[in-house]
């Protein structure tokens, strides 16, 4: 079975095909996944060399560990708890003095002096503090916040993922959004800054 | 529904995961409480602010390469794989039966014979050696007892009168010790004697010196005054 036939099965399938030798599965699975893990792991990081390196590492250990899923149709689940774990391991070698001041990332501007000509630079500069306010949160609220608003998961699989009852994610989710708004005020952005295009 | 129960609902209500009777409810009190829904618009901006967040996708395509197996060990991993069952109560049946099969050769390897009687179980090894039965007649035996019944009392017999010798032995050993005690004792007793007679001797004689002494003097001073 090539490629293309796999690329409507299910997930599931794919993985009961893997263990069945099929190793051409895998890489189905892995088109299917890679950009997700990668989005999940840049947003965390804020870095395209460590995100690419999470990503590398996660599905090297879903292809050592994929017989140790009970539950295939968790496939999606599994793979994030990978993520995650790799991505709180790397934070804990490297420290969370990197995370919170990657050089990429900029001061905050002064925006009240900013007029509409300036728009663009205005935007770009807070898309770039964008990730800043993200990065300077604690790590468990920043999970919650990547895995709810970008991964789009429900909060009973970001539970299951993080093996947290789903108040404790809905609270932390809540605090980060709150941390958030208080982050965004002190540096004096609003939404109208992204409005330009 | 009060507030603090209502902020509980805002994370549901914000990602659209609250069922509509609760929804309905929660509208209703935001609706009430302008403070509680400005809040949660707030959120609702926040959330709208983040969304702008760019991503970058991955920059190359992973592809996992299956890792090239040698020609027999991928030939015996496929034989294996389709010799073996893979539910686990056919597993264990097969292990079952080839343990079975295992204990049968080495059973006929080694000619095992198992038997079992009234007495119990019997396991042995190697041929079978055929118990060959020789007893002795009942003259034999009444022989035999009688034999052992003379032996026994030549022995008792003999045992007896060791015992009595040695009592004997031992009385007559006891007898001279005491005779041997008795006559050092009459010997120190004589001893005593004889030396209390020597020193009773001694005195005497003493005293009829000093008796016939004195009687002199006595004597001598009569003859002088007359």
């Amino acid at each position: 079975m090539n490629t293309g036939q796999h690329k409507h099965m299910e997930d599931a399938q794919l993985v009961q095909d893997f263990r069945g030798g099929n190793h051409q599965a895998f890489n189905t699975l892995v088109t299917r996944w890679q950009n997700r893990i990668h989005h999940f792991a840049y947003r965390f990081f804020a870095s395209s060399d460590d995100a690419a390196e999470i990503t590398q590492k996660t599905f090297i250990k879903a292809y050592h560990k994929l017989d140790t899923l009970d539950d295939v149709e968790k496939f999606g689940s599994w793979l994030y708890t990978i993520a995650n774990n790799l991505c709180l391991d790397e934070l804990k070698r490297v420290g969370r003095k990197r995370a919170t001041s990657y050089d990429a990332l900029k001061a905050a501007p002064q925006t009240e002096t900013a007029t509409p000509a300036d728009g663009t630079v205005l935007r770009n500069e807070g898309l770039v503090l964008l990730h800043k306010a993200l990065l300077q949160l604690p790590v468990d609220q920043r999970m919650v916040v990547i895995m709810k608003e970008y991964e789009g998961l429900k909060f009973r699989e970001i539970a299951e993922i993080l093996g947290e009852p789903e108040n404790t994610i809905k609270s932390r989710l809540y605090y980060g959004l709150s941390t958030l708004k208080k982050t965004f005020n002190s540096w004096n952005i609003n939404k109208e800054v992204f409005d330009y295009e | 529904m009060n507030k603090e129960t209502a902020r509980l609902l805002f994370m549901d209500y914000l990602y659209d995961e609250l069922e509509d009777e609760k929804k309905k409810e929660l509208e209703e009190i935001l609706a009430k409480n302008p403070e509680l829904k400005k809040e949660l618009d707030e959120l609702s901006e926040v959330r709208s602010m983040i969304s702008h967040l760019p991503v970058q996708d991955a920059a190359e395509q992973l592809v996992m390469v299956e890792p090239k197996k040698s020609g027999f060990k991928n030939w015996w991993q496929n034989l294996i794989e389709a010799l073996l069952p893979l539910n686990s109560f056919t597993k264990a049946g097969f292990a079952l039966a080839s343990l079975v099969i295992v204990f049968v050769i080495l059973g006929a390897l080694t000619k095992m014979n198992i038997t079992v009687n009234g007495e119990g179980f019997n396991l042995a090894f190697g041929e079978k050696q055929e118990i060959i039965q020789q007893g002795f007649t009942p003259r034999q035996v009444d022989y035999l007892l009688q034999q052992m019944k003379l032996e026994n009392a030549h022995i008792v017999v003999e045992a007896v009168q060791a015992v009595q010798k040695d009592q004997a032995d031992q009385l007559e050993k006891t007898l001279i010790n005491f005779a041997d005690y008795m006559e050092q004792q009459r010997q120190a007793d004589l001893q005593i004697i004889n030396s209390g007679l020597i020193t009773m001797e001694k005195t005497y004689y003493n005293r009829f010196r000093k008796t016939d002494q004195v009687l002199g003097e006595i004597i001598q001073t009569v003859s002088t005054n007359n």
